[in-house]
């Protein structure tokens, strides 16, 4: 399929004046042979794709078998149980403090991971909803029991000021116009809700080191926008969102990706090539071990924000 | 963004690669424009031809990189280079560049003396002292001043430092990007972009259809404000403002003008201000590009080959082949031998079969028996092939790089620039240049 291009401006500071910082391929689905180009904005350091492929070029490159649509046990076995503990952990201590009958909306919520944690080990009053734009991601949610909404959040008319608290973990990312989707998650928190996002950081070791074709950050084509600390805040200041905190936290994902798009992009042999992924627990254990320390400092390979919409709004 | 309050279109003077380039940006902002070609087709200097036989002819040598085609959408029409590499070719003998080179004792101590004399130099003024002081007596007076004086037609003393400054990448760097090329298998691009940094992660590609479908594939995204045979005989200026430009004879009031014009011609276009003053002195050098179809391969050591003795005709010899096997039909080879003239002078008066005569001949010196596997020629000819930085104007060129010193008029490309950029170049600098144009100028 021939992919079309669309050129794209700056997400937070609307501007077009960029640099070229990377060029790569869909490394990881191979969904085409096209080359893409990741920019940065000379301004505000905001990462993103440009020229991007036009929203049918966007659908294209995600196929049936996107880890997003199954990430399920039999398949990943160790690491799907020991992610389950460490995310069901991270999911309560963003959600302490909720009223009894709390409204939680999972944003991007693919085949229902997080929702399904949620509702085990959440309180049974929550009330738990999610939502993806893809249906192949409501059809996984169903293997697991779960019903979520499909199609963008924007047109699926939610109640207005009725959520207590918004996840958007490992989405915002993947959003054409992340100030959009912010504007509008922005009314349908409630007064004092809180949204969290989870994305990739640019500000880390792991971008420095292979930011410039293989950081498994940039998953080709499917992130369009990357972001670090400040731009996160300011986008999100901008949509009506103050920043609690924005910080940085472990993740071995981008480490694991980019090693392993490096060595088989740079012909390197099969066997290791095979033994640095996602279902390698080995792998997994040690790039851990290497964000660990940097997490610690600062320099974590994704960032952790959480952002309250105001009561005066 | 902002735009023209007065929603008059700027006109854009040129179809080739900076005024596409510039017209693709104006269109991604929405700001009305008309591109003027006074040609038949787009493309100026990127154009390129295929022949009954199957042999491609461009302009001279032109580089693209993965990096340039994944910016204009056309990375999938792209195939990489298959090899490359540059040799000199230095009384009979060929030497790899840059390790064969420093890989003889004299050049090596020469190189090494010059490096360590640059510690000390105060900064070059003319490219003599300039080569001298970065590469030793011997490598700059052997080989470096020969070349620039055969490109650019000026005495080594008349062209100033900036000319070398260029398209200098340290040994180091070089070194680093050359094992990565060898471990990835890729023609990894050295010292052919100065605006944007080379990487091991950019490498040469080149279109299937040669390299004017570069132009061709922006063309299409702004084909209905371009007009061909339209040619801008006039720009009026008021007030130090450009207002109105006159296009076969009419008038047409503009909010700007972005031209791609050579600098020389820009101050004949202009009229109601002085601030263009003394770009008529600038020069450019002419060239003949003499394609050579051989049956078999060509005999050249690699893709360039450098010729400084001042003896051959040629200073470059590129088997394009070698680099880019699609464009040439299977079983036979083609060398580019580079020629710089003067429009007038007695190789730009030579008729076609003269000048394959005097190249094959003068290769035959090179490469014995190679005149009987030549089976055709195509010359192409390029009047205004690149700008010649001499030192009597260098002030003034270097003004020139920051403004055109008249609002509203902005000037772009290699030859509007009047620098020596490459294609890579070309479009970042014209997008950048362009977008400062719209906030400050208009």
């Amino acid at each position: 399929m021939r992919i079309h291009f669309e050129h794209v401006l700056c997400t937070v500071c609307r501007a077009d004046d960029c640099l070229p910082i990377a060029v790569g391929e869909d490394f990881e689905y191979r969904t085409s042979d096209e080359e893409f180009m990741a920019v940065q904005c000379r301004r505000c350091r905001m990462v993103y794709l440009n020229p991007r492929p036009d929203a049918q070029g966007i659908e294209h490159s995600y196929p049936a078998n996107y880890h997003a649509f199954q990430f399920n046990e039999s398949d990943f076995g160790l690491v799907y149980r020991v992610r389950q503990r460490l995310e069901a952990r991270r999911l309560l201590r963003w959600c302490r403090g909720l009223p009894e009958h709390a409204k939680i909306l999972d944003i991007g919520c693919g085949d229902g991971f997080h929702l399904e944690l949620l509702q085990r080990f959440g309180k049974p009053t929550w009330s738990i909803e999610g939502i993806d734009s893809d249906p192949r991601a409501a059809e996984g949610a169903k293997r697991r029991g779960i019903q979520i909404k499909q199609g963008s959040v924007e047109e699926v008319g939610f109640e207005q000021k009725s959520f207590d608290l918004i996840f958007m973990i490992m989405t915002i990312e993947h959003v054409s116009d992340p100030l959009a989707m912010l504007q509008c998650v922005s009314t349908l928190l409630k007064p004092g809700g809180r949204l969290i996002i989870v994305t990739d950081n640019t500000d880390s070791p792991d971008f420095r080191i292979f930011g410039n074709r293989h950081w498994g950050g940039y998953h080709f084509p499917r992130h369009l926008y990357l972001f670090n600390r400040q731009n996160l805040g300011e986008l999100c200041q901008r949509a009506g969102l103050a920043t609690v905190s924005v910080r940085t936290a472990l993740s071995p994902v981008n480490w694991t990706y980019s090693l392993r798009n490096w060595i088989q992009d740079w012909k390197g042999p099969n066997w290791i090539v095979k033994r640095i992924s996602l279902e390698s627990p080995i792998a997994l254990t040690i790039f851990t071990l290497v964000d660990l320390p940097l997490s610690l400092i600062g320099l974590g390979a994704i960032l952790h924000g959480e952002f309250v919409k105001e009561k005066s709004e | 963004m902002i735009k023209p309050t007065n929603e008059l279109p700027i006109a854009i003077l040129g179809g080739g690669i900076a005024g596409l380039t510039a017209a693709l940006h104006l269109k991604n902002h929405s700001v009305p424009f008309v591109l003027f070609e006074s040609s038949d087709a787009v493309a100026g200097l990127m154009k390129s031809e295929r022949d009954e036989e199957g042999f491609t002819y461009d302009c001279g040598v032109h580089f693209l990189t993965n990096r340039l085609a994944a910016a204009i959408g056309m990375s999938r029409d792209c195939q990489p280079m298959a090899r490359y590499g540059e040799t000199v070719h230095l009384r009979g003998r060929c030497y790899a560049y840059p390790l064969g080179l420093l890989a003889s004792p004299k050049y090596l101590s020469s190189a090494l003396i010059g490096k360590s004399k640059s510690l000390f130099a105060s900064t070059a003024s003319t490219a003599r002292e300039y080569y001298s002081s970065q590469y030793g007596s011997r490598l700059s007076e052997e080989i470096a001043i020969p070349l620039t004086e055969a490109w650019s037609g000026a005495n080594g003393d008349e062209v100033a430092a900036a000319v070398g400054q260029k398209f200098s990448t340290g040994l180091g760097r070089m070194m680093m990007l050359r094992t990565a090329a060898k471990m990835t298998n890729r023609v990894i691009g050295i010292g052919y972009a100065s605006t944007i940094v080379e990487s091991t992660n950019s490498w040469h590609v080149y279109p299937q259809g040669g390299i004017s479908s570069v132009c061709h594939r922006i063309a299409e995204k702004v084909e209905e404000n371009v007009r061909l045979n339209c040619n801008v005989e006039q720009i009026d200026v008021e007030n130090e403002r450009v207002q109105s430009i006159i296009v076969n004879g009419k008038p047409l009031p503009v909010a700007g003008v972005i031209s791609t014009a050579p600098v020389h011609v820009l101050p004949k276009l202009v009229r109601g201000t002085n601030a263009l003053a003394g770009l008529e002195k600038f020069e450019y050098r002419a060239m003949i590009f003499v394609n050579l179809k051989l049956n078999g391969p060509s005999g050249l050591t690699d893709v360039v080959t450098w010729v400084p003795e001042r003896d051959y005709p040629f200073f470059r010899l590129s088997d394009i082949g070698m680099g880019l096997p699609w464009l040439v039909p299977n079983g036979k080879s083609q060398v580019t031998c580079d020629i710089g003239c003067k429009v007038g002078d007695s190789h730009w008066n030579m008729n076609d079969s003269e000048l394959t005569k005097l190249c094959i001949d003068s290769l035959e010196r090179m490469i014995p028996g190679i005149g009987k596997r030549a089976c055709g020629s195509r010359v192409v000819r390029v009047p205004l092939a690149y700008p010649i930085f001499k030192v009597e104007y260098e002030s003034k060129r270097k003004s020139w790089e920051q403004t055109t010193g008249v609002d509203g008029l902005l000037s772009v490309g290699r030859n509007g620039e009047f620098a020596h950029l490459l294609m890579e170049d070309v479009f970042w600098r014209t997008r950048w240049k362009v977008s400062e144009f719209l906030k400050n100028s208009l």
